[in-house]
């Protein structure tokens, strides 16, 4: 038996192209997510940030290029194909149903027929991670405060039994004491061998908290490296932490 | 009025509602999920009908069991018209014109083979049962009323359970309040939606077979009745059974006690009236009454 020095990464995306109509958003982006590890993509608004994770999911059609998801390429699989395969989104805006119970809400991160039958044991565990989503399980999620909701969002990705869970801007909109609870979490759920593919305005939060990171600028990725020598580029600093 | 005559038009009323109920909430499931304004609505209703009155004829079922049996054979012909035509229209948060041009043209097309199949004359389901009536004390209850109520109240009663209680249901309301939401956890919405409107046209087909236990029909029926479905989702707003149910109530309580003052004949001018009024005064619904009467209070 052989043992190859490099092993495959959990997600490799390669050239990928996306557009809306004829407004082409990604222009050959091409990343890996290694296991086991936080990843981070920053970048300003309207960079792609978004699309690229809307892509991987299947929400957004590619145009071109692959997404390799442990070696197989699902780039045309429809996204309940992709869930199936333990990929899972948290999106910008959290997105709950906001007529419909927290409960309800996390339930949903389920419903594939292949995860509805541990979703009462992954319904405990999220609510041992976030003890404030089980009291207020019954309350309807649109009355839930800001930090709740991104907790509800948070619980329902983690509900499908992640190996791939995508965060998009996590903190966005949040109290600083909130922000620094939510990566708490995040960090939290890395350990427990989730690997963590995060987009974040916050850029000196996420270049601290990942292991690996690419700068996104209008529909390509521009830079990368490992985080550390992210956050000292002159160039980063300048543009993005600087002004901060 | 004596107060017997108001006990009998409030439980004539809410006989009523029961009825309205029924037909209203296959319009809700439908434009919910796929916010398409079933115009064909009272096609499928007229269908319905029809299916019931072939199936007491033909087949001797009693009419309120042929009117169940209904529900099941018009959630087929459902199925089979979204994969055939509805799913073919552009996808859209709002009502589209395509939608409702592609549901107009379905209910004209209905109603000519309504004519083509069954002719022009009106038809209707009678049994030896039909004129019986219950005496409650004073009050007195039309048998065949009761029945459809029963029968049209458990219905809707089992699809609100359906809408809480099942994955199905679930993805349902996930689809009708954030349909990206539901992509992203992966509820398949083209499946979703073709069963959603399997089962609203299943209510149709059931509203239709019940009110011909009521009342004679002919391929154009349905049209009074898609104007009453019209001012019930107004009334009580397009998401939720409970608000369908209120909204039933409301337009049957106004329609039965219109009676005492106004020919029966004007009933529909009342309902119509009545939409008019609401789309002026309280273009929210009921819930956004409520709603406000919780803020001042």
């Amino acid at each position: 038996m052989t043992s190859s020095p490099t092993p495959p990464p959990l997600l490799a995306v390669e050239a990928l192209e996306s557009a809306y109509g004829a407004v082409q958003v990604l222009w050959g982006v091409s990343f890996n997510v290694p296991h086991g590890q936080i990843v981070t993509i920053i970048g300003s608004n309207g960079a792609g940030k978004t699309t690229t994770l809307n892509t991987i999911i299947g929400v957004m059609k590619l145009r071109g290029g692959r997404i390799l998801f442990k070696g197989e390429d699902i780039g045309t699989l429809p996204p309940h194909e992709r869930v199936k395969r333990h990929i899972s989104l948290v999106p910008e805006g959290r997105h709950l149903w906001p007529r419909m119970s927290a409960e309800d809400n996390l339930l949903m991160g389920a419903y594939q027929p292949s995860l509805r039958r541990d979703a009462r044991r992954n319904l405990t565990r999220v609510y041992d991670l976030f003890p404030r989503l089980k009291e207020r399980r019954s309350q309807l999620a649109g009355t839930l405060s800001g930090g709740e909701q991104q907790m509800c969002a948070l619980g329902r990705g983690l509900m499908a039994e992640p190996e791939l869970l995508m965060l998009d801007e996590p903190s966005l909109g949040l109290a600083p004491k909130l922000v620094d609870e939510i990566f708490a979490h995040v960090e939290q759920i890395c350990k427990q061998g989730v690997t963590i593919l995060l987009v974040a305005q916050n850029v000196s939060y996420a270049l601290q908290m990942s292991e690996t990171a690419y700068l996104m600028e209008t529909g390509r990725i521009t830079l990368s490296g490992p985080s550390r020598s992210l956050a000292t580029n002159k160039y980063v600093v300048e543009a993005y932490i600087g002004k901060a | 009025m004596t107060l017997v005559d108001f006990a009998n038009l409030l439980v004539a009323a809410v006989l009523l509602a029961g009825i309205y109920a029924v037909m209203s909430v296959g319009m809700t499931v439908i434009y919910g999920v796929m916010k398409i304004v079933n115009l064909a609505h009272a096609g499928f209703m007229m269908l319905g009908a029809y299916f019931a009155m072939e199936l007491f004829e033909r087949l001797h079922l009693d009419p309120i069991v042929a009117a169940l049996a209904v529900f099941p054979i018009m959630a087929i012909v459902g199925i089979a018209v979204y994969y055939l035509l509805v799913r073919w229209l552009p996808q859209s948060d709002k009502p589209t014109l395509p939608s409702l041009l592609l549901m107009f043209g379905l209910w004209l097309v209905l109603q000519n083979l309504g004519y083509v199949i069954w002719g022009n004359e009106d038809r209707s389901i009678f049994t030896p049962r039909t004129f019986d009536v219950i005496h409650a004390g004073p009050i007195i209850l039309p048998t065949i009323r009761v029945y459809v109520f029963a029968a049209g109240a458990g219905c809707v009663l089992l699809l609100e359970a359906l809408l809480n209680w099942t994955w199905f249901g679930r993805a349902l309301r996930a689809l009708v309040q954030n349909r990206y939401a539901g992509q992203i956890v992966g509820v398949d919405d083209q499946k979703i939606a073709s069963l959603t409107f399997g089962l609203g046209i299943g209510f149709a087909g059931l509203a239709g077979a019940l009110l011909a236990s009521l009342y004679s029909f002919n391929p154009d029926f349905g049209r009074p009745f898609l104007i009453r479905a019209f001012v019930i989702i107004v009334l009580g707003g397009l998401e939720s059974v409970s608000g369908v149910a209120i909204g039933a109530l409301v337009l049957a309580l106004v329609e039965s006690f219109a009676i005492i003052w106004l020919p029966a004949g004007y009933q529909l001018a009342v309902s119509f009236g009545l939409l008019v009024v609401v789309l002026i005064v309280l273009p929210g619904g009921i819930a956004s009454l409520i709603g406000r009467v919780r803020r001042l209070a």
